[in-house]
């Protein structure tokens, strides 16, 4: 939650218990056995075991609900964990975790920072799905590392579907196209009309005797 | 120190206490026919430091005479004998919180309270630009029907810069002191906020907060050691009383509340919770929880999670205790063998086949392709 620290104490326990809120609905669509649910004083993190996609989905939907008056920025990265226990009681640590703090940090309130490693860990799983990652930046973490960022594009998923389908398209005219002219280089464009007519001529009576067969049977 | 019958105008009755400083006498004012307390300061032997200390001590003592509030002991009067300061103050019956904490524990109720009293009494001096440098339990008079005073304005400076040595190594103990206060760096009224945090989490707690054997593991732990938010370690301390908390031991004074006033409002919020609380259960607010209240043992304690800021890979987060991480834990701990393999396994590239075969887009593409070229085949030869 961007500038926790600096707000009234009223606010920062509205926040949280809003927060707490938001995180109960869309971790619910998670399988308790793949997310486990980590405090830290501004937020909360989720660590999220082999499953970018439902990560995804959850940053993007706990975004969603914390539209309404939560000042909420969420950041993802794929990278290790590990438990941890002790006196301390149980918790994680790891660059996981470290790297998507620091880019929920540096997002702007209601924003979704993704890493590269993210993008990678996602594109492997259900390739296509990282389309709808634009490139964002680049910044330089604590420990001096420099990290790709991309934000969530929705609409670069579906121009892609576009292109895609515009590329059928032409590739399928392209191939038709040049099938007819390597006929027609080789046997004239008169005798491929001509050939072209009489078989759709042959189709056609073809195709007639066909149905007059079915309405016969039908008329029995 | 020979025994004094007179020291200025004040006649000595009897002693109160004794102190780093000098010795608290209690005495009359004749002029007034008043009852005062009287703290006596010694002044330093060499020449210079003491025309320093002089100019000092009267520069704070005024500042601090202007300061009239029902939550900050009065100081009627200042002047100087020969080797001693004398500053006359009201006198309180009553007892100290540090002595108050020695006897009982206090509810949660009490606390509040007493914290919300002092930081309107900070506030108020915070205001006039008095910043009083030594908030501990020791500075703060208890008196009968629960009001709260604060004592030493003004003259805790002049303390605090006897801790530091030539060396600058500060002596006595830095447990209440905040972390710019421990580092020698300036203060401001922030740095008295920090340390009402810390005896507020003592209050909460009934358990010294930054202790450690030694003076410069106290440094230590002020400085970096992130606290046990006070609800983990007594379950009565409702969740809003970790958020004051925390904010006021905030490390870095730029996120701590700014001003006193702020943090009183706060706590006045919490204290109306908490007598709500009561007046629904219908206990006795004098009740000692001690006795009901069930602590967590310490295995089960964790330090206030850190912001995300200040996360690195060895900060360890706490599981939340709002949610069942269980079942997960249990899959990381023992995992099935396709668990372990991509547990371990870092993301592979994408390559021609399975962006075929799994992306839709290019799927589509090759379909398409192939049937066209097969159609463009058949055209051409068929």
């Amino acid at each position: 939650m961007q500038e926790f620290a600096r707000r009234p104490v009223t606010e920062q326990a509205r926040l949280r218990a809003q927060l707490e809120a938001v995180v109960a609905v869309t971790a619910a669509e998670l399988p308790s056995a793949s997310r486990i649910v980590l405090d830290a004083s501004d937020g909360t993190a989720i660590v999220v075991l082999r499953n970018p996609q439902g990560a995804l989905r959850l940053a993007e939907r706990a975004l969603t609900a914390a539209a309404a008056g939560l000042p909420l920025s969420a950041g993802i990265n794929h990278g290790t964990v590990q438990p941890v226990g002790g006196r301390n009681g149980e918790g994680m640590v790891g660059d996981g975790i470290a790297v998507a703090a620091s880019i929920a940090e540096l997002a702007s309130p209601s924003r979704l920072l993704i890493s590269r490693s993210f993008r990678d860990a996602l594109a492997d799983v259900t390739p296509g799905l990282e389309a709808a990652l634009a490139v964002a930046g680049t910044f330089t973490d604590p420990g001096l590392r420099r990290h790709e960022l991309y934000s969530l594009d929705k609409h670069r998923t579906r121009r892609r579907e576009r292109r895609y389908v515009a590329l059928s398209a032409a590739a399928a005219i392209a191939f038709l196209a040049a099938g007819v002219a390597f006929r027609v280089s080789v046997e004239g464009q008169q005798n491929v009309v001509d050939a072209v007519v009489a078989k759709y001529r042959d189709t056609a009576a073809q195709g007639e005797k066909y149905v007059r067969g079915w309405v016969e049977k039908v008329k029995f | 120190m020979a025994k004094k019958k007179q020291i200025g105008r004040y006649k000595i009755l009897g002693e109160l206490g004794r102190g780093a400083m000098g010795i608290v006498y209690r005495a009359e004012d004749p002029n007034l026919d008043r009852i005062v307390a009287l703290k006596t300061i010694i002044l330093a032997d060499d020449a210079e430091g003491r025309k320093d200390y002089h100019k000092r001590f009267f520069l704070e003592a005024k500042a601090a005479g202007k300061l009239t509030h029902p939550h900050i002991v009065t100081t009627y009067d200042f002047g100087e004998e020969g080797d001693l300061a004398y500053l006359a103050m009201e006198l309180l019956e009553g007892t100290d919180l540090r002595e108050r904490l020695k006897e009982a524990a206090l509810s949660t109720t009490e606390a509040v309270d007493i914290a919300q009293q002092v930081a309107d009494g900070l506030g108020f001096a915070h205001e006039r630009g008095v910043v009083h440098r030594d908030i501990k339990p020791g500075n703060i008079m208890l008196m009968a029907r629960g009001q709260v005073k604060i004592m030493d304005f003004g003259i805790a400076r002049m303390r605090s810069a006897d801790f530091k040595t030539s060396t600058g190594i500060v002596l006595g103990t830095p447990r209440f002191m905040s972390p710019e206060q421990v580092a020698g760096s300036p203060v401001d009224n922030r740095s008295d906020i920090f340390s009402l945090g810390a005896v507020l989490y003592e209050m909460l707690t009934r358990s010294p907060l930054f202790a450690a054997e030694e003076t410069p593991q106290i440094a230590h732990n002020v400085t970096h050691l992130e606290h046990v938010p006070p609800s983990r370690v007594n379950p009565e301390v409702p969740a809003m009383l970790d958020f004051v908390v925390a904010r006021a031991l905030k490390k870095d004074p730029a996120v701590r509340y700014q001003d006193a006033y702020e943090m009183a409002a706060d706590l006045r919020t919490c204290l109306a919770e908490l007598r709500g609380r009561e007046a629904a259960s219908g206990k006795d607010a004098d009740q000692n929880v001690t006795k009901t209240v069930k602590l967590e043992s310490t295995a089960d304690k964790a330090p206030l999670a850190p912001a995300s800021g200040a996360i690195s890979p060895d900060t360890r987060l706490p599981l939340s205790r709002q949610f069942d991480s269980s079942a997960a834990l249990q899959r990381l701990a023992r995992p099935s063998s396709r668990d372990r393999e991509q547990f371990t396994r870092a993301p592979r590239p994408v390559g021609l086949f399975r962006r075929v075969t799994s992306d839709a887009g290019p799927r589509l593409l090759f379909a398409v392709a192939l049937s066209s070229a097969l159609a463009g085949a058949y055209i051409a030869f068929g």
